[in-house]
């Protein structure tokens, strides 16, 4: 999976030599971006019940019927909590690596072709997971540099949808 | 291939789960320790011919027949091959250290390796025992105890970093005996 040390492994493996100093440079400077990216994924996983029903709560004040098969409105709730889980695990896992690797492979790719089968508007999700953006409140929720990482892959779910 | 990062998100992904509590502290530690793991590269990077010629050298102090007619190294061509792959294992254990994963070490250099070494006729026994004395020489860098090349840094304990290093070597031992 890509990241900063695969690359510069990769890299370096190319060239069949071993790390020199500038790959070490680069290693450093990613390492110490990396603190804040670990904090912002620890707050998420201690607390990601409580944001995705948040999420699911815009998205039903938005559209209070749902959208999609017609299925009792509980269990369609559930589902759309089940989905925002996901996009937060992805999220948490992109925060872990420090790339977009785990959300390109495992949520984006495919999302559309799904959603539409279903015949649920990706205008849901965009709904809930912008309520998470702007919900998000530094130093309340996490430090300011945690949260600008945070944002920065709901931003990139929320693009790749929209 | 994965580092110690993305081995992390590959097995909670397998049970579904978010990465926090304990595998976030190793990580976490990761991070903390990450200068202590570059120097540790750098060492063995800087002295990678040193610990090659020395390993190969000791394999042949002790076994003498290795470079007599129909030896193991026996003819330069051969010697030469044996010490470029010397290099070759160091340096994939140099890529595994930095990454903290032994995943680019199996899946690019040892996958394989032992059936090469079986059909080229390289002996196993004398090829283990190179990467063993590589191994303490590796150790002794990582922890700045060569007594000839002892490096001016930030003083530190470097144990968990030179099990870490001796375990590639296990690995590279296992993989070819």
């Amino acid at each position: 999976m890509k990241s900063v040390l695969t690359t510069v492994v990769a890299a370096a493996d190319r060239a069949a030599r071993f790390p020199s100093s500038s790959d070490l440079e680069s290693v450093q400077g990613s390492l110490q971006r990396a603190a804040a990216r670990m904090e912002a994924a620890d707050k998420l996983a201690g607390n990601y019940d409580q944001v995705a029903q948040e999420a699911v709560d815009a998205i039903y004040k938005k559209y209070p019927n749902g959208q999609g098969k017609d299925i009792d409105a509980g269990t369609q709730k559930d589902k759309c909590k089940r989905d925002i889980v996901h996009y937060l695990r992805l999220i948490n896992y992109c925060l872990v690596v420090g790339g977009t690797g785990p959300l390109d492979e495992w949520g984006i790719n495919g999302a559309r072709e799904v959603y539409k089968a279903l015949g649920i508007g990706a205008d849901t999700y965009v709904t809930g997971l912008t309520a998470l953006r702007s919900r998000g409140c530094a130093p309340r929720d996490m430090s300011a540099q945690a949260l600008v990482e945070y944002n920065t892959y709901l931003d990139y779910v929320i693009n790749s949808m929209a | 291939m994965l580092d110690a990062f993305s081995k992390a998100v590959t097995s909670a992904d397998a049970g579904g789960k978010f990465v926090g509590g304990a595998d976030l502290d190793s990580l976490k530690g990761f991070i903390a320790d990450g200068n202590k793991r570059l120097d540790a590269v750098n060492f063995l990077a800087s002295n990678a011919s040193c610990i090659v010629t020395d390993a190969v050298s000791g394999i042949v102090c002790e076994s003498p027949g290795l470079i007599a007619p129909g030896g193991g190294v026996y003819t330069n061509r051969k010697m030469a091959a044996c010490l470029r792959d010397g290099e070759i294992v160091l340096r994939y254990i140099t890529y595994a250290l930095l990454t903290g994963d032994a995943s680019v070490l199996n899946d690019r250099c040892l996958n394989g390796l032992k059936e090469t070494y079986a059909a080229l006729g390289v002996p196993a026994g004398n090829a283990a025992r190179a990467v063993s004395i590589m191994k303490a020489a590796a150790v002794a860098f990582v922890n700045n105890t060569a007594s000839q090349r002892k490096e001016s840094v930030a003083q530190g304990d470097c144990a968990s970093l030179a099990s870490e290093v001796a375990g590639y070597f296990d690995t590279v031992v296992g993989a070819i005996s």
